[in-house]
C-alpha cells in the first residue's frame, strides 16, 4: 500500500446504469451455472471464469494480467431470458406507472402544471429542501386525471402487490348485471320501493325495450346507461378487473416516456432512463467480491452470492429452453416469476412478504443488501467503524499513586504495542539498546526497518546482532515506555472526556491502572469495567493528543464550564476530617500527611500545646497545597463561610463544594487563574493528602453506626403508630363520605394524597428522632455532610424507617383483585396493605415489606434500562445530525453545503471553558492580567518591554517538568 | 386576535433593506438561499415581509447582550 498515490474524488454521480453499459464493462458473458470442472479448474464462461479476477495466489488474471491482491476483479454479465424488475426501484416504478399515460406514456400533466412543478423543483433545490415532496405532489396531481390530457385515453388505477407485481385495475360491468338490476327493482330490502321497468325507463331515459333487453341479459348496458341505472336504483353494477402488467409491458411503457416529462419528476434523463429500472442484463460481481473458501477436507465452499447466481443462471436457462420448445403460457409465467424471485433475493433477501432464499442448512442467504445494511454492514461495520491495530483492552483498577495524567499499562501490553523510532545520530545508542533487549525484555523492540524498506523481526536469537547493525536512517519499533502518550477510552463514549490522552507508566500485572479522580469523566468504576487504549503512530497524532487531549486539558467541562475532575468519595471525607473543627497535628503527623505531596518542609507552627510541643492545624496542612496568591471567599458545603487569603485557609471546611468533581470552587478557581498544570498538581495533591488524612483518622462504617438506643426506637414506634391512627381516621372519614376533596381531585385521589402525606411525615419524624442520636463523628453523617457519598435520607432509612414504597408515583396498588397480597382483606386501604415499610434497614424488613420494597426497586431498575437504550438511540441520531456542522474561521457555524446554522458560534462566539461561570457571570479580566504581569516581572521596565507577546511555556510532560519547581510555573496562566 | 409580534418574548423582526442585505451576504460570502429560513406565515413576521425578503432578528442574549440572526422568508 506504500506506493499507492493519493487520489482526489472530484465528484460522484448517482444514476441508473444502461444495459449496454453493463455489457461494455463486462469481462465475459456467463452462460453456465457450473463453477469448476472435475480437475478443479474454473469453467470458461462459468461463475468462476478467470476473466472475472483471481483469488488464488500465484494465478494470473486473464483480463488485466495482475496477480491476486493487485487485481480488484472484473464484472461479468448474464443475459436475462426475460426482463425482470429491480427490487430497489419498486416504489419509483409504481409512481411512474400511476403518473404516466397507459397509451402514449406521457406524464398526465398539462403543460402549465409541468411548468409549475419544474419551477418548484428548481426552488426546492436552491433552498435545500427535499425534492421528494415536490415529485410526490406532481404524481398526486397526475393521478387525479381520469383521462390523458395528451391523447385522451382513459386511465386506470395501478395496484402494487409487493414486492414486484403490478396490476391495472379497471371497473367493468359485472356479468350478473341483469340479476342485480332485477333484484333491486323488486325491492329486496324491506323498505325499498319496488320499481317497474316503465318507471326505470322513465327515470334513466332509456328505451323500455332496451331496459327489457338488459333485464333479460341479452344486451350489455353501455357505460352511460350503466351509470344512469346505478343512480336510479342506488346499486353498484361493476366489479374489479385486474390485469397483470408483465415486466416487458412495463419496460415498453417506460421506453416511450419522453425525456422532458421525467425531468418534472426530478429524474435526470441523461443519466437515468426509467426503463433501466427493468433489468434485461444482470451484472455478475467479480469473484473477488464473492471468494470461495477451501475447507479443511479440501472441498470448496462457495459464497452466498455465488449460490444465488447459480440459481439465477439455472432458471434463466430453463426459461429459454421452455420458450424455445413453445411451452404453454402458464409454465412460462411461472418460470418468469421464479426468475424474478431469484433476481429479487439476489439483491435483497429480507423483503417482507417474500420467503427468504435459504442455504441447504436452512440459514437465510446473505445477499447484496444484507452485506450493506445494519450495524455489522459495510457502512456502519466496515467503513465508519473499523478494527484497528495498536490497541489494547483490559479491566481497570485504581492506583492513587499515579498522577491524573497517567495510566498504568501492564508490561505485557507495553511489549506488544510499539512506537516507531526514527533512528538518528542522536538516538542511535538508545535505539540499539531497545533492539538488544529483544522482544521479550522491556523496554525492547519488535521490528526494525532498514533504509531499503525491508522489515526485520527482532527475535531473542538475533537481537544482539541486529542491534549492532542499527544505524541512523533505520526505523525501530520499540516497546511503550514511561512517558509515551496514548489514548484511553471507556464506552459508551458519550462526551469528549470519554476519550483522553494519558502518559504511560509501565507496571506489572494485567490491568490498566488509573487515578480515581478521572473516574467521573469516564464514568468508570472498578466493578469489572474494561477500557481501551490506543498507541499513537505518528508525531502529529502524538503532539495533538498531548496538547489537546491530555487529561489536564479536560479539567473544565464544555457542558457547564466548571471542573469535572476533582476530589471524589473518600478524598472528600478525608479533607472534611482534616479541616472540620480544624484539628491539631504534631510535626511527625503533619509531615506524614504531606508525605505524598511535593511539600517536604513545614511552615511555622501555629502554636505550642500544653506539653510545649509545637503543633500544626488542619488548615495549615491543607494550605500548603494552595497557590500562594489564592484569595477566595464563598459559602461552602456545610453552609459556613470558606475563606482563603493569600493561599492560606482561614475559615471553613473543605468538602465537596470546595474541591469536588462538579464545580468544586477551589479547583475551578485554580484551573482558571493558575492554569491547568497547577490545577493538575493541586488535584493530585489533594487526593494524596486526603488519603493520608483519612488513614490518620481512621474511617469505617458498621452496623453499630446505624443503631439507635431502645428509647429512641420506642419513640419512633410511637410516631408511626400515631401516623397509622391518623390514616385510620382518614379512611373512616372517607368511608363515611365525610372526606372533602381537594380542588381538582376526586375523593379517592384526595384520600391517597392525604395518606401519602401523613406517612411521609411519619418517616421524616422517625428520621429526625434517629438523627438526634447520631453525632458529627458518625461516618455516615460525615459522608452525607461532606457530600462524599449518601444523604441524610439514606441514613434515615437505615436507622429510622424505610417509608412508603411506590410504583409509578403511587402507593402499591397492584397484585390480586382489590388487594395487593392475599394476606390482606379486599379493599383494605391501610398503610401496611399498600407498601408502607415501617422498619428500618438495620432492624430488618418483614417478608411483606420486603416484597413491596422489591416492587419499588424493580421499577427503578426497569426505568434505568429503558432510559439508557432510549437515550443511546437519541444520542446516535443527534450526533449523526450534528457531525457535519463546523465552526468556520469567520465565526459562523455551517453545514457541509455552506448553509449557515448559527451566525456566531453559540450566539456569542465563546467557548464555555474559556469563560468564567461565576454567579454574576462576570470575569475580572483586568485583575487577572495585572496579577499575571506583576508576578512575571521584577521591574516595571521589564514589564513594559514585555507588553508584546511571549509564548507560553510548554509544559507538556509529567516527566519533563520538575515537580519541585512548580512554584516557578504557577503563574503562567494557560489562557 | 393576539398580535404575537408584540409579545415581550418575541424578538424584533425587521425586513432588511436590499443594500444592507448585499453587505451581509458579502460579509458571509453566501447566496441568500444559504441563510436560515422562516415561513411567510410565521406570526412573528412584520406585515410587509414578502417571500424572498431577508428578515433581521435581534435577540436579547445573556452573554452578548444582543445577538443578530438573518433569515430568508420562504413560501
Ligand atoms: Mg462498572
Ligand atoms: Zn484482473
Ligand atoms: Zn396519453
Amino acid at each position: 500500500m506504500r506506493n499507492s498515490t493519493p487520489k482526489d474524488i472530484g465528484s460522484i454521480n448517482f444514476g441508473l446504469m444502461e444495459p449496454e453499459e453493463y455489457r461494455e464493462m463486462s469481462a465475459t458473458k456467463i452462460i453456465t451455472a457450473d463453477t469448476y470442472d472435475d480437475d478443479g479448474f474454473p469453467i470458461d464462461m462459468g461463475l468462476m471464469d478467470p476473466r472475472l479476477g483471481v483469488i488464488d495466489p500465484g494465478l494470473e488474471c486473464k483480463t488485466c494480467g495482475k496477480h491476486s491482491g493487485s487485481c480488484n476483479g472484473h464484472f461479468g454479465h448474464i443475459e436475462l431470458a426475460a426482463p425482470v424488475i429491480h427490487v430497489g426501484f419498486t416504489k419509483l416504478i409504481r409512481r411512474l406507472l400511476r403518473g404516466t399515460c397507459r397509451e402514449c406514456s406521457r406524464l398526465l400533466l398539462t403543460e402549465d402544471e409541468k411548468e409549475e412543478f419544474h419551477g418548484q423543483i428548481d426552488e426546492a433545490q436552491k433552498l435545500g429542501r427535499d425534492l421528494n415532496d415536490v415529485t410526490k405532489a406532481a404524481i398526486r396531481q397526475a393521478r387525479k386525471k381520469d383521462r390523458c390530457p395528451h391523447c385522451g385515453e382513459v386511465q386506470y388505477d395501478i395496484d402494487h402487490e409487493k414486492p414486484t407485481t403490478y396490476y391495472e385495475v379497471q371497473q367493468v360491468l359485472t356479468s350478473e348485471y341483469s340479476q342485480r338490476i332485477a333484484g333491486a327493482m323488486q325491492g329486496q330490502d324491506e323498505d325499498a320501493e319496488r320499481m317497474s321497468p316503465d318507471e326505470l325507463a322513465a327515470e334513466t331515459e332509456i328505451d323500455l325495450s332496451r331496459i327489457n333487453e338488459i333485464l333479460s341479459g341479452s344486451f350489455r348496458p353501455r357505460e352511460s346507461q350503466r351509470k344512469a341505472i346505478e343512480k336510479a336504483l342506488d346499486i353498484d353494477l361493476t366489479e374489479e378487473d385486474t390485469n397483470k402488467l408483465m415486466p416487458s409491458d412495463i419496460r415498453d411503457w417506460f421506453e416511450a416516456i419522453p425525456d422532458e416529462d421525467i425531468e418534472v419528476l426530478g429524474i435526470d434523463p441523461d443519466r437515468s432512463r426509467p426503463e433501466w429500472m427493468i433489468l434485461t442484463v444482470l451484472p455478475v460481481p467479480p469473484v473477488t467480491a464473492r471468494p470461495s473458501i477451501t475447507l479443511d477436507n479440501g472441498q470448496r465452499s462457495e459464497d452466498d452470492l455465488t449460490h444465488k447466481l447459480v440459481d439465477i443462471i439455472r432458471i434463466n436457462q430453463r426459461f429459454m429452453e421452455n420458450r424455445e420448445a413453445g411451452a404453454p403460457q402458464l409454465i412460462i409465467e411461472d418460470l418468469w416469476e421464479l426468475l424474478q424471485y431469484h433476481v429479487t433475493t439476489f439483491m435483497d433477501n429480507e423483503i417482507s412478504g417474500t420467503p427468504p432464499a435459504r442455504h441447504r442448512s436452512g440459514r437465510p442467504l446473505k445477499t447484496l443488501s444484507q452485506r450493506l445494511k445494519g450495524k455489522e454492514g459495510r457502512f456502519r461495520g466496515s467503513l465508519s467503524g473499523k478494527r484497528v491495530n495498536f490497541s489494547a483492552r483490559t479491566v481497570i483498577s485504581p492506583d492513587p499513586t499515579l498522577s491524573l495524567n497517567e495510566v498504568g499499562v501492564p508490561d505485557r501490553v507495553a511489549k506488544e504495542m510499539t512506537q516507531t523510532m526514527n533512528v538518528t545520530e542522536r538516538n542511535v545508542e538508545k535505539a540499539r539498546r531497545f533492539v538488544s533487549n529483544g522482544p521479550e525484555g522491556h523496554p525492547g523492540a519488535n521490528y526494525v526497518r532498514r533504509p531499503d524498506g525491508r522489515r526485520l523481526k527482532v527475535t531473542e536469537k538475533n537481537c544482539e546482532q541486529l542491534a549492532e547493525k542499527v544505524k541512523p536512517g533505520w526505523e525501530v519499533n520499540r516497546h511503550l515506555i514511561d512517558g509515551d502518550i496514548v489514548i484511553f477510552n471507556r464506552q459508551p463514549s458519550l462526551h469528549r472526556m470519554s476519550i483522553m490522552a494519558h502518559e504511560v507508566v509501565v507496571m506489572p500485572y494485567k490491568t490498566f491502572r488509573l487515578n480515581t479522580v478521572v473516574c467521573p469523566p469516564y464514568n468508570a468504576d472498578f466493578d469489572g469495567d474494561e477500557m481501551n487504549m490506543h498507541a499513537l503512530q505518528n508525531e502529529e497524532a502524538r503532539a495533538e493528543a498531548r496538547v489537546l487531549m491530555r487529561v489536564q486539558e479536560q479539567i473544565l467541562s464544555p457542558r457547564f464550564g466548571e471542573n469535572i475532575i476533582g476530589a471524589i468519595q473518600d478524598h472528600i471525607s478525608g479533607t472534611f476530617l482534616l479541616t472540620h473543627n480544624n484539628p491539631r497535628f504534631n510535626e511527625t503527623q503533619a509531615l506524614d500527611l504531606l508525605r505524598a505531596t511535593r511539600i517536604d518542609e513545614l511552615p511555622e507552627p501555629s502554636g505550642v500545646d500544653d506539653q510545649g510541643e509545637p503543633f500544626w492545624t488542619g488548615y495549615d496542612v491543607f494550605s500548603e497545597l494552595l497557590p500562594d496568591d489564592l484569595n477566595l471567599e464563598f459559602t461552602g458545603t456545610v453552609g459556613e463561610k470558606v475563606a482563603i487569603e493569600d493561599g492560606q485557609l482561614i475559615e471553613g471546611t473543605i468538602a465537596e463544594d470546595e474541591v469536588g468533581e462538579f464545580g468544586g470552587e477551589i479547583v475551578d478557581t485554580i484551573t482558571k487563574i493558575h492554569g491547568k498544570t497547577r490545577a493538575r498538581v493541586f488535584i493530585n495533591e489533594v487526593a494524596s493528602l486526603a488519603m493520608r488524612s483519612i488513614m490518620h483518622f481512621g474511617f469505617s462504617i458498621g452496623i453499630d453506626d446505624e443503631t439507635i438506643p431502645e428509647e429512641a426506637q420506642a419513640r419512633i414506634d410511637e410516631t408511626i403508630d400515631d401516623a397509622y391512627d391518623r390514616v385510620e381516621e382518614l379512611i373512616e372519614a372517607y368511608e363515611r363520605g365525610e372526606l372533602e376533596s381537594l380542588p381538582g381531585r376526586t375523593v379517592d385521589e384526595t384520600l391517597e394524597m392525604k395518606i401519602m402525606q401523613t406517612l411521609s411525615r411519619a418517616r421524616d419524624n422517625a428520621g429526625n428522632i434517629a438523627d438526634e442520636h447520631f453525632t458529627e463523628e458518625n461516618p455516615a453523617v460525615v459522608m452525607a455532610e461532606s457530600g462524599a457519598r449518601g444523604s441524610m435520607l439514606n441514613l434515615t432509612q437505615m436507622a429510622g424507617c424505610v417509608g412508603q414504597q411506590a410504583v409509578r408515583g403511587e402507593r402499591i396498588n397492584r397484585g390480586y383483585e382489590n388487594r395487593t397480597l392475599s394476606h390482606y382483606k379486599e379493599n383494605d386501604l391501610s398503610a401496611e396493605a399498600h407498601g408502607f415499610v415501617e422498619n428500618s434497614y438495620t432492624s430488618g424488613l418483614t417478608p411483606r415489606e420486603f416484597f413491596f420494597h422489591a416492587m419499588g426497586g424493580r421499577e427503578g431498575l426497569v426505568d434505568t434500562a429503558v432510559r439508557t437504550s432510549k437515550s443511546g438511540y437519541l444520542q446516535r441520531r443527534l450526533i449523526n445530525a450534528l457531525s457535519e456542522l463546523e465552526t468556520q474561521y469567520d465565526g459562523t457555524v455551517r453545514d457541509t453545503s455552506d448553509t449557515i446554522v448559527q451566525f456566531e458560534f453559540g450566539e456569542d462566539g465563546t467557548s464555555p471553558v474559556k469563560v468564567s461561570s461565576g454567579e454574576d457571570n462576570e470575569i475580572d479580566v483586568e485583575h487577572i492580567a495585572d496579577r499575571v504581569l506583576d508576578s512575571e516581572f521584577d521591574s516595571e521596565q521589564d514589564k513594559q518591554e514585555f507588553l508584546g507577546r511571549r509564548p507560553r511555556p510548554t509544559n507538556l510532560s509529567e516527566h519533563a517538568d520538575d515537580r519541585l519547581s512548580i512554584e516557578s510555573t504557577e503563574v503562567s496562566s494557560d489562557d | 386576535m393576539v398580535d404575537v409580534s408584540q409579545h415581550e418574548l418575541v424578538p424584533e423582526h425587521t425586513v432588511l433593506e436590499e443594500e444592507t442585505l448585499e453587505e451581509v451576504l458579502t460579509e458571509y460570502d453566501i447566496d441568500r438561499t444559504d441563510l436560515p429560513k422562516i415561513k411567510r406565515n410565521d406570526p412573528a413576521l412584520p406585515d410587509d415581509a414578502a417571500v424572498g425578503n431577508v428578515i433581521k432578528i435581534v435577540r436579547d442574549s445573556r452573554t452578548t447582550d444582543q445577538a443578530v440572526v438573518y433569515r430568508l422568508v420562504v413560501e
